[in-house]
């Protein structure tokens, strides 16, 4: 079989687990995001996959060869690290071509491979320069080069760009997207920004706790959350939860009530995304404007309910205060409905893809 | 930060004076050196009354009975033994910081533990020990003994001080070249060794002064005038009954030229080196 | 039996190729040398037997002999002073010389000094002792007793020209000797112990005592002073060794034996040094080694050494050659030694000179009363000379040293189980190889040595033989016995100066160090290299060039520092005659060669501190001096806290500086933990187990300080 399976990967520190058995298939060619919250065990799988770290059971398996307990220098597997780890002691030229020298390909090749790479990348004037001379941005091209001159068959990127401005790292997304794009290589990214998750991938693995908890493309994600963790995670802001019974053909909580399609019965969670609330006189929930952003085009309102706190998207015509007390809708079939314990989705809004 | 001028004076003039008593006696020293005298010179004036260079051509010229350029041999001695010294000191000291800062293993601790508590035994009752040892190892009367007394002599420092410097390389830097295929042993030596540059500048000249200056053991393990190290021949213008002052002098400035010579050449390494190990952002 | 027989084939068969040189070690310099070169050729001439010559400093003389001929490693023939002859028996280095020896070609006092329990050892080659030197143009007559000798100092005297009677390094009580005898006193009493609470001792102190405040000789002698003196012509007469003649440069002088005590009609009789050739016990080629030592000592070797080696010869004979009669130096010692007595080569004779010093430095400095002096020194000599504790049997302590060691390691074992060994050290084998040749060595040469000097730490030494005592030297050490806690001999008391020597010099590298960095530490400073050079050359200059330096530096009559004070209008100071000032000298010596360090030191960490957090100070409005109160202290403190425990760890144990700066005076009162050790161990008639047991409590001093650093600081240290 072709690709990256891992399978029950378990890994602890010490008296603390951190990947608790995860399994996962990378098909060849996929833009592979694995996103969660700091401490979920998304970077120990990556450095478990480019073999940093040792397993403490379970395999790592590419192009149907085991690799559990190969070096990494054989592994044939690039990566870009958070901190870009360039080599403060050599020149941008030296750091791109130190992995070639080591696998002592032939000075012609090199340099070939070096030229390509600083072109692809715009770094053909800056290659006599130390790293100390370069720019976050700069540095970051250069921690990528590092990999693509290697040409591996799988790249492995460690929040590469949590350390640039949000411009730059808008600009880099789009590098990233085509240089995967142009490559066709098999990349396999860890972030924990969502933004990056939803941009970058062709799947989505999020992670909480050291365990995998939806694998899929971006968008089912975010319109299918299989918990409450997935659904709170992506999407900004995030998926408002209330705590509802079912009563009939509604969903009851308290201080409001919404009409309930499906089957679920009994003490479930219901969720709504920001973005599918509106202010309408007629809206199930009322609460008192605690904050507001303005985006220009729309904006968000920031209400304290009976039920707890909620967020719902305004149009910007719209003339929405702090202290006023409104009153939000649901714009169309938005229900997500959870189990009590936010574990399984029961259902989701219809007629979304 | 803009300083006023007055505070950029004052500045100035503590340096200045401090430079000043610093130097003062240093000069004395040339003064000794310079002076036609063997006479210990005894005046507050650091600056010489009398300027010859005899003192210097003596110790330079010194032979012994059949002939030999004693200072050239000794020189080559110092050398060669502070050199060797150097060189068995720092791989040794590198190897073993290296494994103390990155890897866990059994007596880790212990082990540091070991190297302060070596730095608190006073030296000098080890003499009579150390010979017999060297004489089992067949090591007396050679430079090779000499190499290795001093080598490990200077090595808990030198591992501390590497240890607490390699502490602050990224481990991502390591890791880095791993994925980039390096061997462990690659590694080590294509990035961790540049990067440890300063530290190694230090430890480095920490070993050379420690075999540079040492006598004692140098007079009483070495038995040939034309392979003892300088620091002896310095002292043998130190008699029983009277010092040649004038000799001893021009001798200690010779003596200590190389070694303040290496600090010079190395001194941009050594803040950063002696302090990287401790600061660390 | 058979190997008797083996080895004494195999030693003839040596000695019969006789290719194997002779090897012969001194420690000469200049014309002395000229001369052992010169006669060692002749040697080689007449016999054919080469000869390796070795000068070895005179400092690592005796511990490179001591060390290297019970290995095999030395050489065949030494030339060495005969007050040493006791100790290098005892060690089994010298053969005995009895039977070859002809006593007659040697003055008889040369020859008796090298006898030994019955047996001779060495050839005699030349002999020092004291004379006294007359300035013929102040004193065209010699005097011949003290009451003439009185006379002519009060003549002469004249305070207004500092110009004084006579000069000598009155504080060295070899040069007192010649007092003590001239007075009466003996040195030793009926059963061969030290006597120091003698009239005639005190005598000879209150004489002494008389010339200095009648201002007929300058007060703290050194043999640098009495050299100016002397050829500037303001000291009438001196008394020295035939090793002034060197140094006397235009003038006149004449060579006299020392007078005669006018009331007690003896004469002041000094001390004869004897240097001999001494054969090596162990010897592969006796009796080359001896034909060699015995050439040395006579004949030609002889004239040699009159000239160029400037000797006084023990050779009868040569006092009727023509070239040396010529000599009026050495005619003169001639009748100088005929009169002097050997110094006793006794155990005895070697526990005389530290009490000696103490009482005759006291006296001097005005501190001690002539006729209490005696007391003083029988005080000092009774703690310095320690009965041998009781022997104890090792056994039950060898039973308790391996059950400690199984403890420790079923404590390590038991610590280990639980987690499985590859599971907790994934990297054991890899770390354990890259350590492996430095712990090799650190084992070897570190841990080894290390072990057998705490060993020696239960035994104690004297005459060559140990004996186990147990805990007994620490016991003594620690109850301070045979002195008061306050003496300077006291463990405690030496603890104290050595715990205020060593936070006085930290905290003065420190903070001079941190300020000098504070100063440098504008990036933008005019200079700044140039001053950051010049600041780094203490450091980089050896630390006993830099002692040496100081030590003249301090110097009462002509040292740098009065003169600066003299320069300021301020008295001279005497710094080495009282504590404080002693120690501040000391001080001073370990300032100016340790604040490099710290100021390097300073200036990394200073450089790590963000600037912003200047800036963010700054806005909240903190004074330049909260600032560096509040975030240059707490941010340097990480970083200079190791630095600091190092730099304690080795000022504690400093001991070039102490030993060569004040050299532990007044009365060893500045002498810190590892000079005290140095001193039990190789001037206090070698209790080696004694000062090892001071080195393990040195030891654990500064253990137990690492250790209190380490919970002082916390978790952030580590």
């Amino acid at each position: 079989m072709s690709g990256l399976r891992l399978s029950g990967i378990r890994k602890s520190y010490g008296d603390n687990p951190v990947v608790k058995g995860v399994d996962l298939d990378v098909a060849p060619g996929e833009f592979l995001v694995m996103v969660g919250p700091s401490g979920c065990g998304k970077t120990t799988l990556l450095r478990v996959i480019a073999g940093l770290e040792q397993v403490d059971a379970g395999q790592v398996v590419m192009d149907g060869q085991e690799l559990t307990h190969v070096p990494p220098r054989d592994r044939d597997v690039g990566m870009v690290f958070q901190s870009y780890a360039l080599y403060p002691h050599m020149t941008v030229r030296e750091n791109l071509a130190f992995g070639l020298e080591l696998r002592k390909l032939p000075r012609a090749d090199i340099d070939a491979r070096v030229a390509e790479a600083a072109k692809m990348l715009e770094l053909a004037h800056l290659l006599d320069r130390k790293p100390k001379a370069l720019s976050g941005g700069q540095r970051q091209r250069v921690a990528m080069g590092r990999v693509i001159v290697r040409r591996p068959r799988l790249f492995l990127f460690d929040e590469p760009l949590s350390n640039l401005d949000t411009a730059l790292r808008v600009q880099m997304r789009g590098e990233l997207a085509r240089l995967h794009r142009q490559l066709g290589v098999t990349m396999i990214y860890v972030t924990h920004d969502q933004v990056e998750a939803m941009t970058l991938a062709t799947r989505v693995a999020v992670f909480n706790k050291g365990v995998l908890q939806q694998l899929g493309p971006p968008l089912e994600l975010y319109h299918r959350p299989a918990n409450t963790f997935v659904a709170t995670f992506l999407g900004s802001p995030s998926m408002n939860l209330f705590e509802a019974r079912r009563d009939g053909a509604a969903w009851v909580g308290s201080g409001f009530r919404l009409d309930a399609a499906g089957d679920a019965a009994g003490e479930v969670k219901v969720g709504l995304r920001p973005q599918e609330l509106t202010v309408a006189a007629d809206g199930p929930f009322a609460g008192e404007v605690e904050a507001v952003e303005r985006l220009g085009f729309d904006g968000y309102a920031f209400l304290k309910t009976a039920a707890g706190p909620l967020a719902a998207r305004f149009d910007g015509s719209m003339a929405v205060e702090v202290g006023q007390t409104v009153r939000v809708k649901p714009t169309g079939d938005a229900v997500h409905v959870f189990s009590a314990d936010g574990a399984r989705a029961l259902r989701h809004p219809e007629a979304r893809r | 930060m803009k300083r006023s001028g007055l505070v950029t004076a004052l500045v100035h003039v503590g340096l200045v004076l401090a430079c000043v008593v610093a130097l003062y006696p240093v000069l004395w020293v040339v003064k000794l050196a310079l002076a036609p005298t063997q006479a210990l010179s005894l005046s507050a004036s650091p600056i010489p009354d009398a300027v010859t260079f005899d003192h210097f051509r003596d110790v330079v010229g010194a032979t012994d009975s059949q002939g030999r350029w004693l200072f050239g041999r000794q020189l080559l001695a110092s050398v060669v033994v502070s050199g060797l010294t150097t060189l068995v000191g720092l791989s040794l000291a590198v190897t073993a910081a290296y494994a103390l800062s990155r890897f866990r293993f059994p007596g880790k601790d212990a082990g540091m533990q070991t190297l302060l508590i070596t730095q608190m035994f006073p030296a000098t009752l080890m003499l009579v020990p150390l010979f017999s040892l060297l004489q089992t190892l067949g090591l007396l009367d050679s430079w090779g003994g000499l190499i290795l007394v001093y080598s490990t002599s200077s090595l808990p420092f030198c591992v501390w001080m590497l240890k607490g410097y390699f502490d602050t390389i990224p481990r991502e830097l390591e890791e880095a070249a791993v994925m980039d295929g390096a061997s462990p042993w690659q590694v080590f030596v294509k990035v961790v060794l540049p990067l440890a540059r300063p530290a190694l500048a230090v430890t480095a000249l920490f070993s050379f002064m420690t075999a540079w200056n040492e006598f004692i053991l140098a007079a009483t393990l070495i038995n040939d005038a034309a392979r003892f190290t300088l620091p002896v021949a310095l002292q043998q213008y130190v008699g029983e009954w009277k010092t040649e002052w004038g000799h001893f002098a021009a001798g200690a400035l010779l003596v200590s030229a190389p070694v303040m010579a290496l600090f010079f050449a190395l001194q941009r390494y050594l803040v950063g080196g002696l302090t990287a190990g401790a600061v660390k952002g | 039996m058979l190997r008797a027989v083996l080895g004494g084939l195999l030693a003839a068969s040596v000695t019969a190729s006789g290719a194997e040189p002779l090897k012969l070690w001194h420690a000469y310099r200049g014309g002395e040398e000229q001369a052992i070169e010169a006669a060692v050729k002749a040697f080689t001439a007449e016999t054919g037997i080469p000869v390796e010559l070795l000068s070895v400093p005179y400092d690592a003389f005796s511990s490179k002999l001591t060390s290297a001929i019970p290995h095999d490693a030395g050489p065949d023939v030494f030339i060495f002073a005969h007050e040493r002859l006791r100790q290098f028996h005892r060690l089994k280095v010298v053969a005995p010389t009895t039977t070859r020896l002809e006593r007659a070609r040697y003055f008889q006092s040369t020859v008796d000094a090298l006898e030994v329990d019955g047996e001779l050892y060495g050839y005699p080659l030349s002999l020092k002792t004291l004379a006294l030197f007359v300035n013929t143009a102040l004193v065209p007559e010699a005097p011949k007793t003290t009451d003439a000798w009185l006379e002519t100092m009060a003549k002469v005297s004249d305070g207004k020209a500092a110009r004084f009677g006579l000069a000598y390094a009155a504080g060295d009580f070899y040069l007192h000797a010649p007092f003590v005898f001239g007075f009466g006193a003996r040195l030793f009493d009926e059963t061969g112990r030290a006597s120091f609470d003698t009239p005639g001792m005190a005598k000879s102190l209150a004489f002494v005592k008389s010339l200095q405040d009648r201002g007929f000789m300058p007060q703290e002698v050194s043999g640098a002073l009495v050299k100016s003196l002397f050829n500037d012509g303001r000291a009438a007469m001196v008394i020295s060794g035939p090793w002034f003649t060197g140094e006397i440069e235009n003038v006149s002088y004449r060579i006299v034996p020392l007078p005669t005590v006018s009331e007690t009609g003896l004469p002041l009789q000094p001390f004869l040094g004897v240097e001999a050739a001494l054969v090596s016990a162990r010897s592969k080629q006796p009796d080359a080694a001896h034909a060699l030592a015995k050439f040395l000592s006579v004949g030609q070797a002889t004239l040699l050494r009159v000239n160029p080696g400037r000797q006084i010869p023990a050779e009868i004979a040569a006092y009727e050659r023509p070239e040396v009669l010529a000599d009026p130096t050495i005619a003169a010692f001639k009748d100088v030694a005929a009169r002097a007595v050997p110094t006793p080569n006794t155990l005895e004779m070697a526990k005389v000179w530290e009490p000696m010093k103490l009482a005759l430095r006291g006296v001097l400095q005005g501190e001690v009363a002539p006729s209490a002096a005696g007391q003083l020194a029988e005080r000092r000599y009774r703690a310095l000379n320690r009965e041998r504790p009781e022997p104890t049997n090792a056994t039950p302590w060898l039973v308790l040293l391996g059950l400690a060691v199984m403890g420790l390691v079923g404590w390590q074992v038991k610590g280990l189980r639980g987690v499985s060994f590859a599971k907790r050290y994934p990297e054991a084998a890899r770390g354990l190889a890259y350590v492996a040749p430095a712990a090799v060595g650190i084992a070897v040469l570190i841990v080894i040595p290390f072990a057998v000097g705490i060993s020696l730490a239960f035994f104690h030494h004297e005459a060559g033989d140990y004996t186990f005592v147990g805990l007994a030297n620490f016991a003594d050490i620690l109850t301070s016995k045979g002195y008061r806690l306050t003496e300077p001999l006291s463990f405690w008391f030496t603890l104290a100066v050595t715990i205020a020597w060593t936070f006085v010099n930290v905290a003065l590298h420190l903070s001079i160090g941190l300020f000098l960095a504070i100063l440098l530490k504008d990036p933008l400073l005019k200079l700044r290299a140039v001053y950051r050079v010049v600041l780094i050359v203490p450091w980089a200059v050896p630390n006993y060039i830099t002692a040496l330096m100081w030590k003249g530096m301090f110097h009462r009559q002509f040292g740098a520092i009065n003169g600066l004070l003299a320069a300021l209008g301020v008295e001279p100071v005497s710094w080495f005659t009282q504590f404080s000032t002693s120690f501040a000298a000391n001080v001073i010596t370990n300032t100016w060669l340790g604040f490099p360090f710290m100021m390097v030191v300073s200036l990394g960490a200073l450089q790590s501190i963000p600037q912003d957090l200047y800036e963010a100070a700054e806005v909240d409005g903190a004074s330049k001096w909260t600032q560096f109160r509040r975030i240059t202290l707490p941010l340097l403190k990480p970083a200079l806290l190791p630095s600091v425990i190092l730099g304690s760890v080795w000022t504690f144990n400093m001991f070039n500086i102490i030993y060569l700066v004040s050299g532990g005076e007044p009365g060893g009162a500045t002498d810190i933990l590892v000079s005290e050790a140095y001193r039990w161990a190789f001037q206090r008639n070698e209790q080696y187990g004694f000062a090892a047991a001071y080195s393990v409590l040195i030891f654990f001093v500064l253990l137990g300080w690492t250790r209190l650093t380490k919970r002082l600081t916390g978790p952030e240290a580590a």
